[in-house]
């Protein structure tokens, strides 16, 4: 701890800190341009230049930490001169164009130049040829870039697609695109942009940043459970009209969305309310007993759920979410605590990571996110144990150790052994090590020896561990000794744990649901198949969708955080079906308060919760559930034989962006969804790149076009299930690689 | 005087009749005093004399102060005939009475362009800042004050305010010298940009 002075008040400052964060912290301003808290500093605006006294010059306070002692002057007459003469430079030939540009009332620029008194031009330089580039979805105008280069920043150290660079040439540097690289085109750049030189297709020239309404919420597409603002105005200019989302913005300096979350924001329903319809379902919920549901679906809603099985003995069907349910069980059995003991910011901050069967540039992308900054900015060690080697995430990945399908269970029992520190060992574990036959498990598992004491050899040295559960070990038949072993590691190793929820609240369903093995006769589906349908989309009854409902989801993170209505909706929500047929709650978020405190939740109502960080990024959304200590029993079983998984193999998993029906009807994604494989695989399959193919899974026949990747490799195909409307509960919940026949449909 | 006193004049200085009868007979008196054909000999003397001060409204009307601000007039650029406004929004913003909406778009030319503007007349309190804040001189107060209509849907939309083409052709589009206008000075305070090439 360092004590200092900022204009003559004490201060202290942590590890870590630099002069500017501190001031951050106490409430000093210092301007500043290209400075973002989630990236290191890039200190290229100069602007938040301090002064020391009794020294002389001035120094970066973005990136000097400070010295004991000194006082630091944030503004003087010098000072500001100083950085008026920067942001004189930073006008010159800048197009008075504020007038039509989408940053104009939020622009930066704009703001300082007011700030610093710049009213007039008073140097000159020779205007280039300034071009306008599309980028896909995204647009830059050259002549509106300041080259502050946060944009480069974040593509590179947070979302890891390294897409975008300078190209250095005094006057004329502008951003360019890497050739060849994979833009996800997630929109943080344009998000980050302190100006209005990066804009979106769906948004330019729309309306006025000004006009917007901000609704402070949280992104209904994946477990991450986002920050962000949904911004609404009405539509057209006539006074009744309706409201609709024009983008989604969130707290750039702290967080990050995905393409999905900045992009898919139109996928709210409209209703009015029907009687007819709303009577039938009554009546249908009188003749059912079995409830079929997601987990896109709120915490408050989950409850709705629970007590109206408790009250009527519905049967609570979500397969998806009872295998987590279960994995998080057994886990909590071997690990002693209910919850996994991991969070977003332990990846970040980790120098060691695995990530064990998860396609995590698809699955989740805030922990795709959090691993590339582990890795640009702690040189992490980043081993990712997939089957299929993912293109997407090479710049990240600094191991790739591939593996058999259906191999899981000896690849953890491998990294078990590998990790495990031998000594403070229960002697029945100890023996279980002891007798694993790794030579067998590693021929099995198709993982070299030396692989792993290549990984082993990495990890030494290393101090923040984290270890990355995908949905391919969750879905295992073998599942519960999976997560018995997995829970070893939380027990016994360095290794923090995060089991990565399957969909937005699966870890919220799995903690207030009492799920069900099987259903009944007749079925309650809710934005399922059932026989009665109540869905967002096209049900019997027509119900709001995630942003148009108030409530809470369990993140990731482990925290219960609140989203609000985006856009009004008229119909009925299920809270008025429980209410006519017995339970009694003007709200839904009256259950709020409501969620088992058993289970973590903390007795708080969701007019309690907040949801914002601060500018050093303290997470002041919802609370974080309390992790409860449980009894450990070690109870693992031996790993069983491992399956052959030969011939052409699909797996599911969903596109980048791309997460389930609600992003799939966005207008602004790319919602193709082709099974693609690998020239391998299409050679192995007989089919060529364009053909319409059918295979079955399960019971369900699933028609589709095939790809070429020409980057992939190997015989497994990639087969998304994000386009099927109500996605029936047994395709998300399934092993996720399945052995088929694939046919070509001869048109 | 004394300060915070009024001081109060009685006009009215017959005390009322009490009785019913003085009541009648005042009654009387007033119908059928000459005074009232007065009265009317004069209108009707003034209807068919020429050369008179009166207005003949409708079919005359007063000529208005420059600064007077009746409906807006969205113009054009004389040369091109282009819409003057750019969408920038500000005349929406500051709009203390909230009754200016627009919608605007990105057209074929990656040009901002309005594709609808209204302003609820009915709200409208006619103070001018929309036409003082416009950068453009866009939006301005026109001269028509007399507001009716079957609906108050009608009150306005963006073709009612634009100047029409043909008009633009005759020269007929006024350059606005009211509220918002800018100063005969103007020119005295343009700095000019300093360019290299
Ligand atoms: S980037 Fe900012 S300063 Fe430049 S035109 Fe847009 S709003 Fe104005
Ligand atoms: S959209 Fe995302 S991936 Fe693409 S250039 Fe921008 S930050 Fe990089
Ligand atoms: S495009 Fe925007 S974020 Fe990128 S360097 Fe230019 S001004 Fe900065
Ligand atoms: S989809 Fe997931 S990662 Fe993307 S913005 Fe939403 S919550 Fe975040
Ligand atoms: S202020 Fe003028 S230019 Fe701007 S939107 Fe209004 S009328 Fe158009």
């Amino acid at each position: 701890m360092t004590t200092f002075y900022i204009n003559g008040q004490k201060v202290t400052a942590n590890k870590n800190d630099t002069i500017l964060s501190v001031a951050r912290r106490e409430g000093f301003y210092i301007p500043t341009l290209c400075y973002l808290t989630k990236v290191k500093p890039i200190s290229s605006c100069r602007l938040c230049v301090v002064e020391v006294e009794g020294q002389n010059g001035f120094i970066l306070s973005c990136q000097t930490p400070p010295v004991e002692g000194i006082n630091v002057i944030t503004d003087s007459q010098k000072l500001f001169t100083h950085r008026q003469n920067i942001m004189k430079m930073y006008d010159v030939n800048h197009p008075l164009e504020c007038g039509v540009c989408d940053k104009s009332g939020n622009c930066d620029l704009q703001n300082k130049t007011l700030d610093f008194e710049v009213s007039s031009q008073e140097f000159s330089a020779k205007e280039q040829k300034r071009v306008i580039e599309n980028w896909g979805f995204i647009k830059y105008d050259e002549s509106l870039c300041i080259l502050c280069e946060r944009c480069v920043h974040v593509c590179n150290e947070v979302v890891g697609d390294n897409a975008l660079k300078i190209g250095v040439g005094g006057y004329k540097s502008r951003i360019v695109r890497v050739e060849d690289s994979s833009c996800s085109e997630c929109g943080e750049c344009m998000a980050v942009c302190p100006v209005g030189a990066l804009t979106t297709k769906d948004f330019q020239y729309k309306t006025n940043a000004w006009e917007l309404q901000k609704i402070p919420a949280t992104c209904a597409h994946c477990s991450s459970g986002c920050q962000i603002f949904y911004e609404v105005k009405h539509v057209g200019s006539c006074e009744k009209s309706d409201k609709k989302v024009y983008r989604v913005t969130n707290d750039v300096d702290i967080n990050s969305l995905c393409g999905a979350g900045r992009f898919a924001y139109d996928f709210n329903n409209s209703s009015v309310k029907d009687k007819d319809k709303f009577e039938k379902a009554i009546e249908a919920f009188h003749v059912a007993d079995t409830i079929v549901f997601n987990s896109y679906i709120t915490n408050e809603e989950a409850l709705i759920l629970q007590r109206l099985k408790e009250k009527f003995g519905y049967k609570l069907i979500n397969s998806s979410a009872l295998k987590y349910q279960k994995f998080l069980q057994e886990f909590s059995k071997s690990a002693g605590s209910m919850l996994y003991n991991g969070t977003i910011e332990d990846i970040k901050s980790a120098d060691f990571a695995i990530v064990l069967g998860s396609k995590i540039s698809s699955d989740n992308p805030i922990v795709k996110y959090a691993l590339n900054t582990a890795q640009k900015n702690r040189r992490a060690e980043i081993c990712y144990l997939h089957p299929i080697q993912d293109e997407d995430i090479k710049q990240i990945v600094t191991q790739h150790i591939k593996y058999e399908v259906g191999s899981e269970e000896g690849v953890v029992a491998l990294l078990l052994q590998l990790f495990l520190n031998q000594e403070n060992l229960e002697d029945s574990l100890k023996s279980y090590i002891d007798e694993l036959d790794i030579g067998y498990l590693s021929a099995e598992s198709n993982i070299g020896e030396e692989e792993l004491s290549k990984l082993k050899a990495k990890s030494i040295r290393k101090q923040n561990f984290v270890l990355v559960i995908g949905e391919d070990l969750i879905t295992h038949k073998r599942a519960e000794n999976i997560a018995k072993l997995i829970g070893l590691f939380q027990k016994y190793t360095q290794f923090k744990v995060i089991i990565i929820p399957t969909q937005t609240n699966t870890l919220g369903v799995s903690l207030i649901c009492d799920l069900d093995e099987k259903k009944g006769n007749y079925s309650i589906g809710y934005n399922v198949k059932g026989n009665f349908t109540l869905s967002c989309f096209d049900g019997d009854l027509s119900m709001p969708s995630l942003n148009q409902q108030e409530g809470t989801f369990t993140t990731i993170d482990k925290r219960v955080v609140p989203t609000n209505v985006a856009i009004s909706y008229n119909g009925y929500c299920l809270n008025d079906i429980a209410n006519a047929i017995g339970l009694n709650k003007k709200y839904t978020i009256d259950y709020t308060i409501e969620l088992p405190h058993e289970k973590g939740f903390i007795k708080k109502s969701f007019d309690e919760l907040s949801n914002f960080y601060n500018l050093n990024g303290d997470d002041n959304r919802g609370y974080a559930l309390e992790n409860k200590v449980v009894n450990s029993i070690v109870a693992v079983e031996s790993v069983e034989d491992i399956g052959e998984f030969n011939g052409t193999v699909v797996y599911r998993c969903e596109s980048v962006n791309q997460f389930n029906y609600n992003t799939f009807v966005s207008k602004n994604l790319a919602n193709d969804s082709f099974l693609i494989g690998s020239n391998q695989f299409a050679i192995a399959a007989k089919i060529g790149d364009g053909d319409e193919v059918e295979f079955s899974i399960g019971e369900n026949l699933i028609k589709k076009v095939f790809k070429i990747d020409k980057k992939l490799k190997g015989t497994i195909a990639m087969n998304p299930s994000f386009d099927r409307l109500l996605s029936d509960d047994w395709v998300s919940s399934s092993y996720r690689y399945q052995k088929v026949t694939i046919k070509r449909v001869e048109g | 005087m004394k300060k915070g006193t009024q001081n109060y004049i009685n006009i009215h200085t017959e005390s009322s009749p009490q009785k019913p009868f003085e009541m009648f007979k005042q009654i009387v008196k007033r119908t059928f005093k000459g005074e009232m054909f007065v009265g009317l000999w004069i209108v009707f003397r003034e209807m068919i004399r020429f050369n008179i001060h009166t207005i003949q409204y409708p079919k005359e009307k007063l000529p208005l102060s420059p600064r007077y601000r009746a409906v807006h007039k969205l113009l054009r650029l004389i040369e091109s005939g282009n819409e003057r406004c750019i969408g920038c929004g500000l005349c929406e913003k500051i709009c203390i009475a909230n009754c200016i909406r627009m919608d605007t778009k990105i057209d074929e030319n990656s040009r901002k362009v309005v594709t609808e503007y209204t302003i609820n007349l009915g709200r409208c309190i006619y103070c001018g800042y929309c036409a003082e804040v416009c950068p453009e001189l866009a939006i301005v107060h026109g001269d028509r004050y007399e507001n009716v209509s079957e609906q108050r849907a009608h009150f306005v939309l963006k073709d009612d305010m634009l100047t029409p083409l043909d008009l633009l052709k005759q020269k007929e589009q006024k350059e606005y010298p009211g509220f918002g206008a800018i100063s005969d000075e103007a020119d005295k305070f343009i700095k000019k940009t300093p360019l290299a090439y």
